[in-house]
């Protein structure tokens, strides 16, 4: 009888642990074995990110963030956001955000004209911030515009076209 | 006629019932997972694929196991119910959950992926299995109805068709111009160029499939009374 219960426990957890295996290659569709590993380690990434998150644990890597920080300080933008998308795979953490709409800011920010791609970009992360933090403000010396809501104008500014942005002194306007 | 066939099945059933419970629960539905993971998977030039089954395979293995059930090589009623232990009662609807993917899968494995023939072959599944659903089979006739039909289905697949399918070549004309009639064919019926290795891994799929239908006790009843 206690064979018999063990036989079936084990294979309940048979079916369960390669059910799923099978149901999760299915939706990977991983082409080779590396692919198959990377993926792996990204849906491993992502569950653990996730039973953060319902544990209610979940906070950004610093390491990661401060590797980021300084590609931004150096600025070397797309690689800061490489490190902050990794500080913070679930997109939760005001500040590691505000950075982020920083950087695009701070990319697309030109002295004739702006990159209008990146400033939308920009302008939807900073709309995150708000969502995620209203009253986030940073106190980094380095950043002119403190809240969301600055960079947010900025940013909607920098998208507009209107008679200032043909005044030939605009050359002269420095980057926040 | 019909009391010999229900003394046919009963003996089946006692002889087959004798087995480990460990064959019941762990080995069966590992099988039935392998095909299930194996039935999907191509392999070619670019590596593995991984197919998602149609919509027609869930209808055919539903038909298959009705079939199963109809023809007693599954007893409905000592699978699911009249235990007494839960457990025994889950067990049991997981394995039989193994075996409806299994027989989606192996439907995935044998039918070509697209085209005229897709439609062709799964018609086929389907008029075959219609039919059964009517007919008075035994389990052992059952069974040998099935691998007739696998296997034929089989070999039309991985022989018949992949050898009307023209290599991989680089440019359209160069392909045209060295194998005119096995492009047009592969043209015409839209056939999926894969790796020779395809086939071999996809006989072995079936043989394991098979091996585990084989293997696939009739009642799980008196496992318990011979155990306990």
């Amino acid at each position: 009888m206690e064979k018999e219960k063990f036989s079936q426990l084990l294979g309940l957890a048979l079916v369960s642990f390669y059910g799923g295996f099978i149901v999760w290659l299915y939706l990977a569709n991983p082409s080779n074995l590396e692919e198959l590993t990377r993926k792996a380690r990204l849906t491993v990434e992502q569950a653990s990110t996730g039973a953060k998150i319902l544990t209610n644990t979940y906070e950004a890597d610093e390491e990661n963030f401060q590797k980021g920080l300084q590609a931004f300080r150096n600025e070397n933008f797309v690689l800061a956001r490489e490190f902050f998308d990794r500080a913070d795979p679930a997109k939760r953490s005001a500040k590691v955000q505000f950075y982020i709409a920083y950087s695009f800011y701070r990319q697309g920010w030109g002295k004739i004209s702006n990159d209008d791609r990146l400033f939308k970009k920009g302008l939807e992360t900073a709309e995150l911030v708000i969502k995620l933090d209203s009253s986030f403000h940073t106190d980094d010396p380095d950043l002119k515009l403190k809240t969301p809501f600055e960079l947010k104008q900025e940013l909607e500014d920098g998208l507009k076209i209107t008679a200032s942005d043909f005044n030939p002194l605009k050359f002269f306007r420095e980057r926040k | 006629m019909k009391q010999e066939i229900e003394k046919a099945n009963l003996s089946q059933t006692s002889e087959i019932n004798k087995v480990a419970p460990q064959k019941v629960y762990v080995l069966i539905p590992f099988l039935f997972l392998t095909v299930t993971l194996l039935g999907g998977m191509r392999i070619s030039d670019k590596g593995f694929l991984f197919l998602k089954p149609d919509l027609v395979f869930f209808v055919l293995a539903a038909f298959l196991i009705a079939l199963f059930f109809k023809t007693n090589l599954i007893s409905l009623e000592d699978w699911l119910f009249g235990h007494s232990s839960l457990l025994k009662t889950v067990s049991n609807l997981a394995i039989l959950a193994t075996l409806f993917s299994a027989s989606i899968q192996i439907f995935n494995s044998l039918t070509p992926e697209n085209g005229l023939a897709f439609w062709i072959i799964s018609f086929c599944f389907f008029w075959v299995l219609w039919n059964n659903l009517f007919l008075e089979l035994s389990p052992k006739k059952m069974i040998r109805s099935l691998v007739a039909l696998f296997s034929f289905a089989f070999v039309t697949k991985y022989i018949f068709l992949a050898n009307l399918t023209a290599p991989t070549t680089e440019t359209w004309w160069q392909a045209l111009l060295e194998n005119p009639a096995k492009q047009t064919l592969t043209w015409l019926l839209d056939l999926p160029r894969f790796s020779p290795a395809t086939g071999y891994l996809q006989f072995f799929n079936l043989a394991i499939y098979l091996i585990a239908l084989y293997l696939f006790p009739t009642s799980t009843r008196e496992t318990l009374t011979a155990n306990s």
